[in-house]
């Protein structure tokens, strides 16, 4: 497990020991990523949260044409793995899930846990720091550096 | 038999908290009937994986699959027979709960749920 | 002995009661059957010498020979009081600790007796009898072996076994339906069903686990933990009233909670 701020590792521990989740990735609603556990290469992680994001948004849009509020959770289940996007408010904004999960599990132990992490992180998140204005030549600089610290190099 | 009809036999017994149709492989739940102070998904979710986990025993011993299971706790219980079309039938009780009458009432509505 | 000589013996405690003859007399009446008249003499001798281990010793023999298995104990644990070393009184002690299905203190009491008298090949034929009979078996970490706690109460083997949290066997052993061995795969699935069970009663509040049964086809189930670090499983064929496998599941978790207290 890795993650960019520490305050997110004891919650999504918790939530990998109990749901048995093979990979986790929690990520802001705009598809920035917060911690991951189970992805071997970066470019995975980036793929995931993007897609996951686009998931979520388009499922939003869907939502609001067919006049209902937006749907909480996605799942898709196969013969052998089954995947849960949900979104949940944390004090920091709208964060995403992305849950892959076998047979050694179930779907409603992952929506179980995920819900205690959820509530979890919502109260382990400190005060907002004051944010500091993105400038493009340090875009690349920050997310090579969070790529590092996702991949422990 | 609708499911809620089925479950209200089970709640009518003094002592259980509630009752739930749960689907095994998800641990979803199917239908419930719940006090208040009782976490319907957490049990569906819990009672279908402990489920399985029998499942290995009798597996391992070349039995078939158990009929029933009673987990007790010092503060109540937790009681669960397999129905078709793969659903399980759950209950949680105050630990005082008539067990005896609470399985043969679970055995009869896993029987005919489904 | 013979008739005669018992006679003699017997007049010679009439003019003399304090005579130590009572315990050759005693001893031969028993050997005889004739326990009544033994155990009268050797009371009577031990309470007129309150300090000699082998009045008791004697007095242990005889209420054993009569049937009166809690009288003898108390006389061998007397002598053992005077004499720690009469090799006798563990020797009896291990024998009604056997008929009582007491194999770990029977254990006990042998290997004593093996260590005063290390020549004694009955005494070392005792010892290894007791350890089959008790399904000794190396537990790691312990240099000696331990005898089985569920082997007193199984008629037969092959319906109990007690493992500890990462699933290794500690004791028992059950067989699957065709009657193979399947004491490690069993033993494998209840760790994981232990602490699910756990982890079941903790986040639905329904306190620590005590009792899990399951109702099979052919057989049932019972689970216990005996300690926090063990997990019991007690089978029978569904033919056993339920209730009655309950009981004998808790009689298992208690030996076997005695056990592991003893090995630590």
């Amino acid at each position: 497990m890795r993650s960019l701020e520490p305050w997110v590792e004891a919650p999504l521990s918790t939530f990998l020991a109990e749901s048995g989740a093979r990979i986790t990735l929690l990520m802001t609603s705009s598809g920035q990523v917060v911690a991951q556990h189970g992805f071997t290469h970066s470019l995975d992680v980036m793929s995931a949260a993007a897609l996951g994001a686009g998931i979520m948004a388009a499922t939003a849009e869907l939502s609001r044409v067919m006049g209902s509020r937006p749907l909480d959770a996605v799942v898709h289940q196969g013969s052998a793995l089954g995947i849960h996007l949900a979104g949940f408010d944390t004090p920091r904004g709208r964060w995403l899930g992305l849950v892959v999960f076998g047979k050694e599990t179930s779907l409603g132990l992952v929506q179980l846990f995920f819900g205690r992490m959820a509530h979890d992180l919502g109260r382990a998140a400190p005060v907002e720091p004051p944010s500091r204005p993105v400038l493009a030549e340090n875009f690349e600089q920050e997310l090579n550096s969070s790529l590092r610290s996702l991949f422990g190099r | 038999m609708r499911f809620a009809d089925l479950l209200a036999e089970l709640t009518r017994i003094p002592g259980v908290r509630g009752a739930l149709l749960v689907s095994r492989e998800d641990g979803l739940v199917v239908a419930d009937a719940l006090m208040e102070s009782v976490d319907g998904k957490a049990v569906a979710a819990l009672a279908a994986s402990l489920t399985g986990r029998m499942n290995g025993v009798t597996a391992a011993l070349g039995h078939p699959e158990p009929v029933s299971w009673q987990l007790r706790g010092s503060d109540g219980m937790l009681l669960a027979a397999p129905a078709r079309e793969g659903l399980l039938v759950v209950a949680v009780a105050a630990a005082e709960a008539n067990a005896g009458e609470l399985r043969l009432r679970l055995l009869s509505v896993a029987g005919r749920a489904a | 002995m013979t008739v005669d000589d018992i006679q003699a013996l017997t007049a010679q405690l009439a003019r003399d009661p304090s005579s130590l003859v009572f315990l050759p007399l005693a001893e031969a009446l028993r050997r005889r059957g004739q326990l009544e008249a033994a155990l009268a003499i050797a009371a009577s001798g031990a309470g007129r010498y309150p300090e000699m281990a082998g009045a008791y010793d004697l007095l242990a023999r005889i209420q054993s020979d009569r049937g009166e298995g809690d009288l003898a104990f108390d006389a061998w644990t007397t002598v053992l009081r005077l004499d720690p070393d009469h090799v006798g009184a563990h020797k009896g002690l291990a024998f009604l600790s056997f008929r009582a299905g007491d194999f770990a203190r029977s254990l006990r009491y042998l290997r004593r007796a093996v260590e005063l008298r290390p020549r004694d090949e009955s005494l070392r034929g005792a010892l290894s009898r007791v350890e089959d009979a008790a399904g000794v078996r190396p537990v790691p970490g312990f240099e000696r072996g331990a005898p089985d706690p569920l082997r007193a109460l199984e008629a037969e083997v092959g319906l109990a076994l007690l493992v500890d949290p990462q699933g290794r066997l500690l004791a028992g052993s059950v067989h699957d339906s065709g009657g193979k061995p399947a004491s490690e795969q069993v033993g494998a699935v209840l760790a994981g069903i232990s602490r699910e069970a756990e982890r079941t009663t903790r986040l639905l509040g329904l306190g620590p686990w005590r009792e899990l049964s399951l109702e099979g086809g052919p057989a049932h189930f019972e689970l216990r933990t005996p300690t926090s670090d063990s997990v019991l499983l007690v089978t029978r064929p569904r033919e056993i009233p339920a209730g009655r496998l309950a009981l004998l599941a808790d009689r298992a978790a208690s030996a076997a909670r005695r056990w592991l207290e003893e090995l630590r």
